[in-house]
């Protein structure tokens, strides 16, 4: 689950279906006990209700057992009567285990499933004692509860009372009841998680709510905005306001580091300006000492070194605050990648790598930063001649098909590890092992990181693809549209 | 031409003064803003451009400028500044400043635009530059040696009338680099020497004398 809201729906509904489940089998089970023990009471005052026919009926009329013409014995035809109108399974035996007595019900049985019913009315050994059980007349058959008892107060003519109910109405209790709890759960429980879904949701609306406000915030630009405070002092309250005394500090990093960031010009290049001032002043005086010249010149490299890297951190600095700032300009695309070829040319020569420049036939014309441009062009072209050992090739390409203006520097170089692949464009990221190897001093670690940048500053993408020992191809891919908008 | 430079740092000050004094100028240098302002805009005043730094002790180089446009001088006003950024550049152009050149710079290019502030490059740099038998049209940038037509790059072109420029001194590589390239750029790889060989092959080849000599570990010189 993605959101706190589909957790707690979730949690909520596997919640609500397990009490409600548990609630449900306890219901049913106290009421499956209660249905039977109210069968099993039937048959009791059934069983007892016939003993106390029998006794009362032989108190008035003594023998209650005749026989038939065949000599079988059975029930005085009045006190049958009378036990006719019991209703469920009622059998009476007579001491010699004979049936005196069926009631309507036991008569519908079949033959075998009568003598089964005869041969479970046994009298129970101890006088006044009876047995309970559970018996299923035939494998489709009721399956009845019954209860066998003796006859004390009767004479010595009866054996045994078989009274029997059965349960298939007690069944259909239960069968009803379990049907209802179905029905109860879908109409109940599928309405009250989609309310339950409902109310995630809007407990979680101010969530999302303060979600968009501050990702509109932190773009780097409105850092002065604040989230709205709820009215309530509730949990959201709190989180709205650590929020916004977080944005307080943040906005004062910001405001900090751009001061931070002006200070540094300042104090940093006026120094610089000093000591190139004299150098310069020093190195082109007439008839100075060659002795003296040599260093000099390797000092005016070096502050022109710290100078660039000086201008690359302000200018990442000013990036990372959003604040990129383009002097655009319409500029054919073609000048500034030619202008830049011949250097490309010049530095291939000097290190023994063929080069091939391509251009379009149509001008490029491009509403585009000339300078940042220009640097792009020349770093990536650089790259490739430091990185392609001699008797290599470095093809660039500048070319424009209908939205995209797409800038290629290609090179048969030494390639870049995959492993280091998705970190070139990170800042003062140098593979160590390969990369440095060949080129004749390290760069200062932020030339992609500034290409990228300007790529992006412009609209545009950059890209790398590389195979060790086969070489590198840097991709960029300038949006076309700009020119009318400027 | 009479130029009032206003800068409180004296390196820089005095290496402003003296360049523009060697390129020809007359130079006055002020160390504040209060000063520059008195002199700039008092009467008699006879200046013909400014060199103004933006962050100056009490008066502000902003204040100044505005200050000065407020008053109705004219002046053009070329700003120094340490702030690169963008919305900094337009906003002293804003106030008035006529151009600027972002600190450190090389004078080369203080010079330049100097120049074109002051609308007289003729006589500062004379459109044909001549060595011996070398000449160059920085007008038609055409390149001759003996009379005989010479094809340049542009890199080349623009290698050659930096030492044509200052013949007879040594230009070190960084200095030339700076000028043909741009400021920043810093390929590693010796690119002037490359550009010089290509030169001597289509300048000095079979001629006598050479005129493009080597100073070793620092950079070029073109004399006879």
């Amino acid at each position: 689950m993605e959101s706190i809201r589909g957790r707690l729906t979730l949690w909520y509904a596997t919640a609500l279906i397990l009490s409600i489940a548990v609630f449900a089998v306890v219901l049913y089970f106290a009421r499956r006990s209660a249905t039977y023990q109210d069968l099993d009471r039937r048959i009791q005052s059934e069983a007892d209700l016939t003993a106390g026919i029998l006794a009362e009926s032989y108190r008035a009329r003594g023998t209650l057992v005749e026989k038939d013409t065949s000599g079988r014995p059975f029930l005085t035809a009045e006190v049958a009567a009378v036990l006719e109108v019991v209703p469920d399974y009622l059998l009476v035996t007579s001491r010699d285990g004979r049936l005196l007595f069926a009631s309507p019900d036991a008569r519908a049985l079949t033959f075998g499933e009568f003598e089964q019913l005869i041969t479970i009315t046994q009298p129970p050994t101890g006088a006044g004692s009876h047995t309970t059980g559970r018996y299923r007349v035939a494998p489709n058959g009721p399956t009845l509860h019954y209860i066998v008892r003796a006859v004390p107060d009767a004479g010595d003519q009866f054996g045994a009372i078989f009274a029997g109910a059965n349960t298939r109405s007690a069944e259909l209790q239960l069968e009803q009841l379990v049907l209802t709890i179905l029905v109860a759960f879908f109409v109940g429980v599928v309405p009250a998680i989609l309310v339950g879904g409902w109310l995630a949701g809007r407990a979680m609306e101010p969530v999302d709510r303060m979600i968009t406000e501050v990702r509109e915030i932190t773009d780097g630009r409105s850092l002065h905005r604040r989230l709205a405070m709820p009215m309530a002092r509730d949990e959201l309250a709190r989180l709205a306001e650590t929020v916004n005394q977080m944005m307080t500090r943040l906005e004062r990093s910001f405001a900090a580091l751009r001061r931070f960031t002006a200070d540094a010009s300042h104090e940093l290049k006026t120094p610089l300006t000093v000591v190139r001032a004299g150098v310069e002043r020093a190195i082109t005086r007439p008839g100075m000492p060659q002795e003296a010249l040599a260093p000099l010149e390797e000092t005016l490299q070096q502050v022109n070194r710290m100078t660039e890297l000086l201008d690359s951190l302000l200018t990442l600095a000013r990036a990372d605050e959003g604040r990129a700032e383009l002097h655009r300009e319409p500029v054919d695309m073609r000048e500034i990648v030619e202008e830049a070829g011949e250097t490309g040319e010049l530095l291939a020569e000097h290190a023994g790598v063929g080069i091939e420049i391509r251009l379009p036939a149509e001008p490029l014309v491009l509403a585009v930063d000339r300078s940042r441009i220009r640097q792009l062009a020349l770093n990536l072209i650089e790259n490739a001649v430091k990185y392609t050992p001699r008797g290599g090739q470095v093809s660039v390409e500048l070319a424009g098909n209908d939205g995209r203006v797409v800038f290629t520097v290609a090179d048969t170089g030494i390639g870049i590890a995959p492993g280091d692949l998705p970190h070139v464009f990170d800042r003062f990221w140098r593979a160590d092992s390969a990369r440095t190897r060949t080129s004749e001093r390290a760069g200062t670690g932020l030339g992609l990181a500034i290409c990228k940048w300007i790529a992006e500053a412009h609209g545009g993408t950059i890209e790398v693809q590389s195979r060790p020992g086969r070489g590198t191809t840097f991709t960029v891919g300038l949006p076309r549209t700009e020119t009318s908008s400027h | 031409m009479k130029i009032l430079v206003i800068e409180d740092d004296k390196t820089v000050g005095e290496y402003v003064r003296r360049g523009l004094d060697e390129a020809g100028y007359h130079v006055d240098l002020v160390g504040d803003g209060d000063e520059g302002l008195r002199r700039a805009s008092g009467k008699g005043s006879s200046y013909d451009m400014m060199v103004l730094d933006l962050r100056l002790p009490r008066l502000s180089g902003i204040e100044v400028l505005r200050t000065l446009r407020d008053r109705g001088v004219g002046l053009p006003v070329l700003v120094l500044t340490a702030q690169d950024s963008v919305d900094f550049k337009v906003q002293a152009l804003r106030m008035g400043a006529d151009d600027y050149v972002t600190k450190p710079f090389a004078f080369e290019e203080l010079l330049a635009r100097v120049e074109a502030l002051g609308r007289r490059p003729k006589a500062i740099a004379p459109p044909t530059l001549k060595v011996n038998g070398l000449v160059l049209d920085t007008g038609s940038r055409e390149v001759t040696r003996d009379g005989k037509r010479i094809e340049l790059t542009p890199k080349e072109y623009a290698v050659l009338e930096y030492l044509m420029r200052h013949q007879g001194r040594v230009m070190s590589r960084t200095l030339i680099t700076e000028y043909a390239w741009d400021y920043h750029f810093d390929p590693g790889t010796n690119i002037v020497d490359v550009v010089i060989t290509r030169l001597r092959k289509k300048i000095d080849q079979a001629k006598e004398p050479k005129l493009i000599h080597t100073v070793r570990g620092v950079g070029y010189v073109v004399r006879t």
